[in-house]
């Protein structure tokens, strides 16, 4: 794996594919929020015919302004890639597709960045939020919050006089994948 | 050779079994499971024990339209109250019929 | 307590009709004669693994529509999930249908996911059943279901007493 600036981007790949890198895999993007506060770019592209080890270049672009380059002069198949990770974390590539991949053209949002709070899961009473004996869950107990569900004194029921959460809180909160006790 | 019989097309509820612990709602990815209990207090102590209650089921459902049968909830229940049969599951003329209730209502559980 | 069937909207006053009507469309949907006798044809929007079901069940290829008796009933088959990209196109066919039929199509949901958006209702993407779209005659549970639960359907609509 080997990092790349954003502005030696579309120069790195390039040179990859003149180096014999010919086969493009996939270009996808991670979101690194609570631990940088970036996305990062990935890319692997492989030399098929030398039967090596692909390549992997990662190129971290700040997350409140992700804008690279784009590389689909030099692998068409990414535009594709390009547009899907334009569309679900809100990156512009510069030159590229713009267009809508998979989503409505009604939706607004960016769906896969991790402080992006699934809805209709906050929405629901979760069947499994009661406890053992319940027929009613109370509302002083301390719940059982499902995954993808952020802590409510985090995002959702959050107390007026507070602002509101940090990204990084609200990812942390909605994205440990567990179910857990609230903190109050 | 011949195949076996299809086994995992629905599942049942063995309520003597069931304890309330709502493992199998808390577990179940697409949260289909529905878990109704109450407690009540254990009869027939010795003279002196301290009081204990146990849990009452109430309600048990299944909501078909959202179970993608993974099996998760019949691996975790502890007290293999779960099981799968092999009877294909029943359609319905409306997304709400195709909630299962598996647990007969008595008069004293009717809400 | 509130169920996914309270997050539900519909998104779409009606049905679009693309006038899926002329000889071109007529060659592009393919419907089953299921009991080989024009009795039944079936319509499989196949949208997900559950097409893979249908294709299962059907007895044989699909081919284009004949002109029908008119006692012969139509059914249309939404097997898989709809997302809320394809929904406009999905109602556009179950319309196109009953044009090209002549007579209201039995609307068959096959699987959790066109039932109720299944294990992705909570999907940002995706429309919590295609009875968002269209009046559903018969839900068929499974993830999913076994072919034998199609057919049963289609034996019950038909009041043929499987064998």
């Amino acid at each position: 794996m080997t990092d790349v600036p954003p502005n030696e981007w579309l120069r790195a790949v390039d040179a990859l594919k003149t180096a014999g890198f010919d086969y493009f895999d996939w270009l996808g993007c991670v979101d690194e929020i609570g631990r940088r506060d970036c996305f990062r770019i990935v890319l692997l592209v492989r030399n098929l015919a030398a039967k090596a080890e692909p390549m992997t270049l990662n190129c971290w672009l700040p997350r409140d302004d992700p804008r690279i380059d784009t590389v689909r002069t030099v692998y068409a198949g990414a535009a594709w890639h390009e547009r899907e990770i334009a569309e679900l974390f809100g990156v512009e590539f510069l030159g590229g597709d713009s267009r809508r991949l998979l989503l409505n053209p009604e939706f607004e949002g960016t769906p896969l960045r991790k402080d992006e709070v699934l809805a209709a899961r906050t929405g629901l009473d979760w069947p499994g939020a009661k406890e053992p004996g319940e027929t009613d869950a109370s509302a002083n107990r301390r719940r059982m919050v499902p995954p993808g569900v952020p802590d409510a004194a985090v995002w959702g029921d959050r107390d007026d006089s507070q602002p509101a959460a940090e990204p990084a809180e609200v990812a942390e909160s909605a994205g440990s994948g567990r179910m857990r006790r609230r903190r109050t | 050779m011949s195949l076996p019989e299809p086994s995992h097309r629905w599942i049942r509820l063995i309520e003597p079994a069931c304890t309330s612990c709502m493992i199998c709602a808390r577990e179940c990815p697409s949260w289909c499971i529905s878990i109704d209990s109450h407690t009540e207090p254990v009869e027939g102590l010795p003279a002196g024990a301290r009081e204990r209650t146990r849990n009452v089921l109430e309600r048990f459902a299944i909501d078909w339209s959202l179970c993608m049968f993974c099996g998760i909830c019949v691996d975790e229940c502890p007290y293999d109250a779960l099981e799968w049969v092999g009877d294909v599951t029943q359609p319905g003329s409306s997304s709400a019929a195709l909630v299962e209730e598996m647990v007969e209502k008595s008069e004293a559980t009717s809400r | 307590m509130r169920t996914h069937r309270d997050l539900r909207e519909f998104p779409y006053n009606g049905l679009v009709s693309f006038g899926l009507d002329n000889e071109h469309y007529r060659g592009v949907m393919r419907w089953v004669d299921w009991y080989g006798d024009g009795s039944l044809y079936v319509l499989d929007v196949g949208l997900a693994c559950c097409t893979l079901e249908f294709d299962a069940a059907a007895p044989t290829a699909a081919g284009r529509l004949p002109s029908l008796d008119e006692r012969a009933r139509v059914a249309i088959v939404i097997s898989g999930t709809v997302t809320d990209r394809l929904a406009p196109a999905v109602a556009a066919v179950i319309d196109g249908c009953e044009q090209q039929a002549g007579r209201r199509p039995v609307v068959i949901s096959f699987g959790a996911c066109a039932s109720s958006g299944g294990p992705y209702w909570d999907s940002y993407a995706v429309t919590k059943g295609v009875d968002q779209l269209v009046a559903v005659d018969a839900y068929v549970p499974g993830c999913p279901p076994p072919p034998e639960a199609l057919a049963a359907v289609l034996d019950q609509l038909m009041g043929r007493v499987a064998s």
